[in-house]
């Protein structure tokens, strides 16, 4: 039965993997947040949204909180009128996953400042955007188009100060306010692997 | 004192992390005690993981990072790039990374200077890695060890250890002829890539249960896990690969391992490919010829003696295989009828029966490669999957029994070879000769163990070796008749010439008309029920032998009259039963007898193969048998009866809730051809049993069955 399900979802996956484009319409969404408010991403049309895979028990997105290079990057994005959305899809068995109420005092204590932190415990958001690794980074633009998807930075270590890297987010969004082509939209991403349920 | 106190809680700190970190322990070794200046030596660098923990490839894959070394060496000493030993696919599917459990030595040559001077060097490396179980820790440690610089060389005790970890590294790839190619243009970010390679090297271990491919890391596109096998031809694999393209153009060469599978056996093989925008030219028409004319890679000499080595003891076993048991009989019978005679006629006879078995696998070998030459897919006792051949051989079997029977002697034909050789008498040559050609004719539906390999092998050369390794079976099959005729002396036992000798060769005459009935009900696939025009034609067949024997050979009056009777009911008999009632050239379509195929109330309740259908049944977790058999392969019929269709099978599939196959090769359908290939089989039988973990592969099992290989590999399949 389990294993059934795992080819069901790898089925439904290697539907989905072309689903999600550089280029092309951002797949819309609705989800709930740790505060149990529901999230449609076509809320966000007319503004940029950026998604980011998220486990904080994940070497590589932990040393971007305990460095607290992404803070300073989501108040960046947030003073510019840009949604961050974290989504995080650990399941339920593994144990880095957060209840609601371990995930609101993470957010609190981590000071985080994304417009929601999106509970994908079921794995839905993170299987529709292929999301492979925590953190694995998608800029959607004003017309809910993504225009970027793949790595944060081009620095792919757990260790040291991610500010000396070339943010690719950071890029992306300021290419979008400058009315330009988005010049870097697809990398590598990297990082640990999601922890989706079996 | 209180910043010593601080530096000391610190401390404590750090200790802690490395201790909380340390579900991976590293250690440095070396494979010499002592090695002397200009010595390359190796070092290895020796990750142990707690169970369930794993660290990573030189490319991770989807997720992770690779293990990192960075050495503190003396001046003198160059260390060379590590030799990644062959990783693992690690889960989940949907983020697959490529890493190592439990343990992995890294290992790295480590070149001294020719004018290093003799002392005890310190040889150092700061390690790096992630390791992940449920959560990625990252870790590093320092790992030192020490090496003496002398006059001479001492390897370790940790030499062979070293070794053994080299046989996992891979090998260089340039003997597998490998391409690449675009399956698919550049239309958006993910391409279809296609890899096609030849395991010339790894023949030997023929029957490879996966092949699949590790793509070295980059940075600009990801050459995803997932990998397709897709039916290649009978030497080649083809691998089907997603591409998915992240910036730059597509990339034109990719780097990876190679690696195929048997039971737990792991080889690797290291490639670069230039990757080309379309299939080679010609495709279609090189893989023919590849198999047919085209000079294959040189061969290893010593592969193909190995193999020729299995032909013939593949021949020799065919002697007491099923479908040869009858002739038999009747070598057993020349013996006792000759073995009294003078040395030298024996040992002729011996020789004329080794002829009429080489020529008629020399036939066999120019059938093989005229249907390669030809572009078809040829296979063993393909033969019997063609109705005329059928019809002939059941006509022919069914006059050696009469014969037996004594209905009439057979004297023609020895002429030509009396003459030429001046060798024995008609009877006993064209006899020998004769016994060499049906007992190969006979041969072919049974695969022999052994000789499935040889054979395998063969279908996939060039045409000379063709030749030579259906030589060496043929020369197994001889080798026992030819062997007792020149040692006379060994068939003492035999009692002396005597009546009991017509009485026997009467009795053998029995097992010969069962292999005629048995040829007969093979018929009726093709006929069907207008295969009772063949039993009349046999019927009259009988009767003209009769009357030719009685009147023509043993008569004395009116030779000429009824030898005239007979032909003209041997043409009668041709015109009106085959010709215009069976219409034996023109066969009836084959017809698809669609549902269950059980053969009785509480027997296996088989369904019809198809990849598709082992597919689904394996999606649906469960464990699959699959039985490739054909109507003419006796082997697959007596494993049938004695290993698969009996009752404790039948209560292990229930139990299991395992799906049964049965994939019907008595026409030859190509899709089971392909299928044989892939497991490098040149015919039936084969049986399969897959394991109901739908990533695991196929056990291939032996040729010969006992109940216990199925049970325990059902049971094995159901883990």
């Amino acid at each position: 039965m389990k294993k059934a399900l795992v080819l069901l979802t790898a089925m439904a996956l290697a539907a989905t993997t072309f689903a999600v484009e550089v280029g092309k319409p951002a797949p819309d969404f609705t989800a709930t947040d740790i505060n149990g408010k529901t999230v449609h991403l076509s809320d966000y049309k007319g503004k940029i949204v950026v998604l980011e895979s998220y486990n904080s028990d994940c070497p590589f997105c932990a040393n971007h909180y305990k460095t607290g290079a992404m803070q300073e990057l989501e108040r960046d994005m947030a003073s510019k009128g840009v949604v961050w959305l974290i989504v995080n899809s650990v399941n339920p068995n593994n144990s880095s996953y957060r209840t609601p109420e371990q995930a609101r005092r993470e957010f609190v204590d981590q000071k985080i400042t994304a417009a929601a932190w999106i509970d994908d415990s079921s794995g839905a958001v993170g299987h529709l955007y292929d999301m492979k690794t925590t953190p694995d980074m998608y800029v959607i633009d004003k017309n809910g188009v993504l225009v970027y998807a793949g790595a944060i930075d081009n620095r792919p270590q757990p260790f040291g100060d991610p500010r000396t890297a070339n943010n690719y987010v950071r890029d992306a969004v300021n290419d979008l306010l400058a009315g330009k082509p988005v010049a870097v939209s697809q990398t590598k991403p990297y990082g640990c692997a999601v922890k989706y349920a079996d | 004192m209180r910043r010593i106190g601080i530096l000391f809680a610190i401390g404590c700190c750090l200790a802690a992390l490395t201790a909380r970190a340390a579900h991976t322990q590293a250690k440095l070794i070396l494979s010499a005690d002592t090695a002397k200046p200009g010595d390359t030596i190796w070092a290895g660098v020796d990750l142990k993981m707690e169970s369930g923990w794993h660290t990573y490839w030189k490319n991770p894959g989807s997720a992770g990072i690779a293990t990192k070394i960075e050495w503190q060496l003396p001046p003198g000493v160059i260390a060379g790039e590590i030799q990644w030993p062959l990783p693992k696919k690690l889960p989940p599917a949907e983020v697959t990374t490529y890493g190592y459990e439990d343990e992995v030595i890294l290992l790295v040559p480590l070149t001294l200077a020719t004018n290093l001077p003799s002392s005890l060097i310190d040889l150092k490396a700061n390690v790096s890695w992630l390791e992940c179980k449920e959560q990625c820790i990252p870790a590093n440690t320092t790992v030192d060890a020490t090496l003496n610089v002398g006059g001479e060389t001492k390897i370790s005790t940790d030499a062979a250890l070293i070794q053994s970890w080299q046989g996992k590294t891979p090998k260089s790839g340039n003997s597998l002829s490998a391409q690449a190619w675009w399956e698919t243009p550049a239309t958006n970010d993910t391409r279809s890539l296609i890899i096609q390679y030849f395991p010339i090297a790894t023949l030997e271990r023929l029957i490879i249960d996966t092949a699949d491919f590790f793509p070295g890391a980059s940075d600009n596109f990801e050459i995803q896990a997932v990998t397709e096998n897709l039916p290649g031809n009978a030497s080649g694999f083809r691998l089907r690969k997603l591409v998915k393209k992240y910036s730059g153009d597509w990339p034109k060469e990719i780097g990876g391992v190679i690696v195929m599978e048997r039971g737990g056996n792991r080889e690797g093989y290291e490639i670069k490919l230039p990757v080309g925008n379309q299939a080679p030219a010609g495709e279609i028409a090189a893989i023919t010829s590849m198999i047919s004319t085209a000079p294959t890679p040189a061969l290893p000499s010593q592969l193909l003696w190995r193999m020729l080595l299995y032909a013939f003891i593949g021949g020799l076993i065919l002697n007491i295989m099923p479908c040869v048991l009858p002739v038999i009989a009747l070598k057993i019978l020349g013996f006792v009828g000759e073995a009294r005679s003078e040395p030298r006629r024996v040992r002729n006879l011996g020789l004329i029966y080794a002829l009429g078995v080489l020529i008629s696998f020399l036939a066999l070998a120019a059938i093989v490669i005229g249907v390669k030459a030809a572009g078809h897919r040829a296979g063993w006792g393909m033969q019997f999957g063609n109705p005329i051949f059928i019809v002939c051989l059941t006509t022919l079997v069914t006059l050696v029994a009469l014969n037996l029977f004594g209905v009439f002697e057979v004297t023609l034909g020895g002429r030509a070879l009396d003459a030429a050789g001046g060798l024995a008498s008609k009877h006993g040559a064209a006899g020998a000769f004769f016994n060499g050609v049906l007992a190969t004719a006979l041969a072919t539906p049974c695969t022999a163990p052994f000789l499935s390999i040889a054979l395998g092998f063969a279908f996939a050369q060039s045409a000379t070796t063709i030749i030579l390794i259906f030589l060496f079976v043929g020369l197994g099959l001889a080798s026992p008749y030819v062997l007792l005729s020149w040692n006379p002396a060994w068939l003492k036992f035999l009692p002396k010439p005597g009546a009991w000798m017509e009485r026997f060769k009467i009795a053998m005459g029995f097992p010969m008309l069962l292999t005629a009935v048995w040829l007969f009900n093979l018929a009726y696939d093709d006929y069907g029920k207008h295969v009772l025009w063949l039993g009349v034609f046999l019927v009259i067949v009988a009767f003209a032998a009769w009357i030719f024997g009685e009147f023509v050979q043993r008569g004395r009056k009116r030779r000429g009259i009824a030898l005239i009777i007979a032909l003209l009911l041997l043409v009668g008999g041709y015109a009106y039963a085959l010709e215009n009632q069976l219409r034996w050239r023109e066969p009836m379509a084959e017809t698809d007898t669609a549902g269950s195929l059980k053969e009785s109330p509480d027997g296996i309740d088989w369904q019809r193969w198809s990849p598709e259908a082992v597919a689904q049944a394996r999606a649906a977790g469960k464990p699959v048998l699959v039985d490739f058999t054909a109507d003419w392969c006796l082997t697959c019929q007596v494993n049938k009866q004695l290993a698969i269709e009996i009752p404790s099978v039948r209560a292990k599939l229930k139990e299991l809730n395992a799906v049964a196959f049965v994939g019907d090769y008595t026409h030859f359908p190509n899709n089971i051809t392909t299928e044989l290939n892939r497991y490098a089989r040149a015919g039936v039988p084969l049986v399969l049993v897959y394991p109901k973990n739908a990533d695991a592969p196929p056990i291939v099992l032996p040729e010969v069955l006992t109940p216990n290989i199925v049970l325990n590999a059902l049971n094995q399949a159901a883990q």
